[in-house]
């Protein structure tokens, strides 16, 4: 079926209509962000007897609504204490948080606000747009190409580790090797498990997470607080004109949203590509093309928006292939999908005749759902700028309790918690001694997919090495790859010869 | 949708988030029968949530529910290591009240009990009790593919070892490969892809020559996938896949029937200690088939009906045997152990 205009508006008037059902599903999906470990998948399961029970279309938006606002407020812990609420945040982190000790954590938090919203309305506007050419890139990205693309992510280890290349690369590398623990990829076997069976899915994310950046970030602020070494955050004042400086430095940088939604987007196509890939390789990319590059990782506000937009164009990608082949993009549409097939909906190409209110209706919802939420969470930033004036002693209790739950909540194993705990300590560790968690975050995040991808390609090469570079377009992107790796490096050294001069 | 719906669901929503709140609060004992059950279900399922199993157990719970005092069924997903993380789970950490019951596709998961020799033993640790389908591996193909029938993929393979996609590697429909080749000298090269649907893709997309999964999933896909063949003595769903040929009618081998089987499961300790609450288990499931909600559940989920079929507890036992045989014989080509 066509998308014409009259139904399109007929849509979004039916859509608007459901605000009953978006605005709940806003208000949990950002509690549910905020805390590490509450998954928007975890939370819908739970939530199945109440979706089930709902309209069809009513359940949809609620769902939608929590997904997107979820992908949204994943940022907010990130900004304000360093602790990303989910892994697409953890990018955030890196600028987010130096904004924030600048005393600017209103506009880091408006700026993170503004690129989700605009990087999820331009996204789910374009989808509408080109739904069908879309869903044909989710069969042309394959893993060939997805080993690029992860290598792109992994290029980002190389750009934290500029200040100090060992220290950089030595923090990878041990992420790396976490990132290989677990079960292999094609037999099972299990690898460095030392017989836990709680290690056989590899190092779970959430613990990982938590452990490195906020049980970390906790011994920090007590170190700082009742120790010596204290490096105390700039205080801010909460005022509108904060608000209104963060609104003035989206404007400026209106460009790096939208590039990075659209990266969002094609990431979010590929079935099983999460929204941390994206995350990192936005911000990668971002700091290649930029003019000052050296300012990324001291609180440029690009550092903030790139990571932002890009996991935010994730959520309209991941529906795509569910909506048009009715193969679900990730955890969450699978989740969504069991919620259609119940209500008797069959997902797929026929879909758009059956039912074209769901299949475009979903992006329209998406679209709504990120318009409501403008006026929800810009005032947010004002009051939960404040966060940042709590007293340690309140808010590393408060961060330690909620956060080691979180790590108990996604699996419910208490070896989780007990991981978590020791993440924190090689966190400490890492941050006293200068080496960058994120760079390992980064090698236990895509350390494994980046290994199922390539041993995938090398299976499908029949052991030919050469099979990397069978493919026209992953050949380009191994192109654009090298120019990535390449460029910083020339473009540092020509800096240090002018300084010289 | 109408205004009237709006207002329907409006109410349900409200209804249904209260109702919710006050079942979390209140004490699990509190609105306890005498008898069993007298509290929710706790299953374990060894693969991923929204996979074909969630579906199933869920479209089969609604029925199994109103015959077991209206008691619900709770889900957790431990999908790791082709499954052995779940069966782990539950063998070990669950207790065995019958309260705890597992959810699992005894083909694969017994094919990663033979090889993957996880911390339980079969049948003394497990049983399954009830058998929901009979679900027959399929050679698939994407409908502009050369390779239009399945003498054209066993002719191609012998010329040069073809990709082909499956779920897991120790999956019966991997297994049905291995035994194709070997029979007919042609040489499939299995690529895990850690799913059905992932598979379906890698099909889609030509980045596989040939896909091998259960059939069902494949009809759901009718126009972007083509079936050509199953490893069945019949082709139960001919009607959905263009009457494919089964394999052994095409080349006169003699292949078992390979298949994906979904069951119910209890720890067998649960069925020695509380042989009432087993029997209760045992007849209400049967009953389950012969609910009309049951049958208009897995339609909407797209599990064809010539797919479902009771087995008991024998039926399940012997399946699942045969599937660890099948799996020791070909352990040198499906484990990474040579």
């Amino acid at each position: 079926m066509e998308l014409d205009l009259a139904t399109l508006a007929d849509l979004f008037g039916r859509s608007f209509s459901l605000w009953w059902a978006i605005i709940p599903g806003i208000a949990l999906g950002l509690a549910v962000g905020v805390l590490p470990g509450f998954s928007p998948q975890n939370t819908l399961i739970i939530l199945l007897p109440v979706t089930l029970a709902m309209d069809v279309e009513a359940a949809l938006a609620f769902m939608i609504s929590l997904y997107c606002a979820n992908h949204l407020s994943g940022g907010i812990p990130a900004i304000l204490v360093n602790i990303p609420g989910s892994a697409g945040a953890a990018a955030t982190c890196l600028d987010g948080y130096q904004m924030t000790k600048n005393g600017q954590a209103q506009q880091a938090l408006v700026l993170s606000f503004v690129a989700s919203v605009a990087g999820g309305l331009i996204t789910s506007f374009a989808v509408l747009a080109i739904l069908p050419y879309l869903a044909q890139l989710g069969l042309i990205l394959r893993s060939v190409e997805m080993v690029v693309i992860i290598l792109f992510g992994l290029t980002l280890i190389a750009v934290l580790a500029a200040k100090d290349m060992l220290k950089g690369l030595i923090g990878g590398a041990f992420g790396l090797m976490l990132g290989a623990i677990g079960t292999d990829q094609v037999y099972s076997t299990p690898r460095a498990t030392f017989g836990f069976l709680e290690l056989y899915d590899g190092l779970p994310l959430v613990p990982v997470l938590i452990g490195l950046f906020a049980v970390s970030e906790c011994l920090v602020m007590l170190e700082e607080k009742f120790g010596t070494a204290s490096v105390p955050t700039k205080a801010q004042r909460p005022q509108w004109a904060d608000t209104l400086d963060g609104l003035r430095m989206c404007v400026r940088y209106w460009w790096q949203i939208v590039w990075t939604a659209f990266l969002g987007l094609a990431i979010g196509v590929i079935p099983g590509a999460g929204a941390y890939i994206a995350s990192f390789v936005a911000y990668q990319q971002s700091r290649l093309y930029s003019k000052t590059p050296e300012k990324y990782g001291t609180g440029f506000p690009p550092g903030v928006l790139a990571p932002e937009s890009a996991n935010n164009g994730v959520t309209s990608g991941t529906l795509v292939p569910t909506m048009a082949i009715g193969i679900p993009g990730g955890s969450t549409a699978a989740v969504m999908m069991i919620v259609l097939q119940y209500q008797g909906i069959t997902l797929g190409p026929r879909l758009f005749q059956d039912s074209p209110n769901i299949a475009y209706g979903v992006f329209v919802m998406m679209t709504v759902a990120y318009i409501m939420m403008i006026p929800l969470i810009l005032p947010m930033a004002r009051y939960a700028s404040k966060v940042v004036a709590v007293p340690v002693q309140v808010i590393v209790p408060l961060i330690l309790g909620l956060t080691v739950i979180g790590a108990f909540a996604d699996r419910e194993y208490i070896f989780d918690m007990a991981l978590a705990l020791g993440f924190g300590v090689i966190g400490y560790i890492a941050v006293k001694t200068n080496y960058h968690v994120t760079s390992i975050l980064i090698g236990v995040l895509l350390g494994p997919i980046f290994e199922r991808y390539l041993l995938r390609s090398l299976r499908i090469g029949q052991g030919d090495i050469m099979v990397l570079f069978s493919s026209p377009i992953a050949n380009v992107l191994w192109v654009l790859l090298v120019i990535s790796v390449v460029v910083p490096i020339w473009r540092e050294r020509r800096l240090a010869r002018r300084a010289v001069a | 949708m109408g205004f009237t719906n709006r207002m329907i669901g409006r109410r349900a929503f409200g209804a249904a988030a209260a109702g919710a709140a006050l079942a979390g609060a209140l004490p699990r004992g509190a609105a306890a029968q005498a008898g069993f059950p007298t509290r929710n279900f706790r299953v374990v399922i060894p693969t991923g949530q929204g996979g074909g199993a969630d579906r199933l157990a869920r479209s089969f719970d609604d029925g199994w529910s109103k015959l077991l005092g209206g008691r619900q069924f709770e889900y957790e997903f431990y999908p790791g290591a082709a499954g052995q993380v779940g069966y782990e789970l539950f063998v070990n950490r669950r207790d065995p009240d019958a309260y705890n019951l597992l959810f699992g596709n005894m083909g694969p998961e017994m094919i990663m009990y033979a090889l993957q020799r996880p911390r339980f033993k079969f049948p003394e640790d497990l049983s399954y009790f009830c058998r929901i389908d009979i679900d027959d591996s399929a050679i698939f193909v994407k409908p502009d593919s050369p390779l239009r029938r399945v003498e054209d993929v066993v002719a191609e393979a012998k010329k040069r070892p073809l990709n082909v996609a499956v779920s897991r590697i120790p999956h019966p429909a991997s297994i049905g490969m291995l035994a194709l080749g070997e029979a007919q000298g042609a040489r499939f090269n299995l690529i895990p892809y850690g799913g059905g649907s992932p598979t379906m893709v890698a099909v889609m997309s030509g980045e596989a020559d040939v896909g091998a999964l259960p059939v069902s999933g494949l009809t759901a896909q009718a126009g972007r996938l083509k079936v050509l063949s199953v490893f069945a003595r019949e082709n139960v769903v001919a009607r959905l896949t263009e009457n494919a040929p089964t394999v052994n009618a095409v080349f006169g081998t003699r292949i078992p029937d390979l298949y994906s089987s979904r069951s119910w499961a209890i720890h067998t300790k649960a069925i020695e200690r509380y042989p009432d609450r087993f029997k209760l288990l045992e007849e209400t499931a049967a009953k389950v088939f012969d609910d009309a909600a049951f049958k208009a559940a897995l339609e909407r989920a797209g599990q064809p009906m010539e797919t479902v079929k009771f087995g008991d507890r024998a039926l399940c036992t012997e399946y699942a045997m045969a599937m660890i045989e099948l799996a020791n014989r070909y352990r040198p080509q499906l484990s990474a152990q040579r």
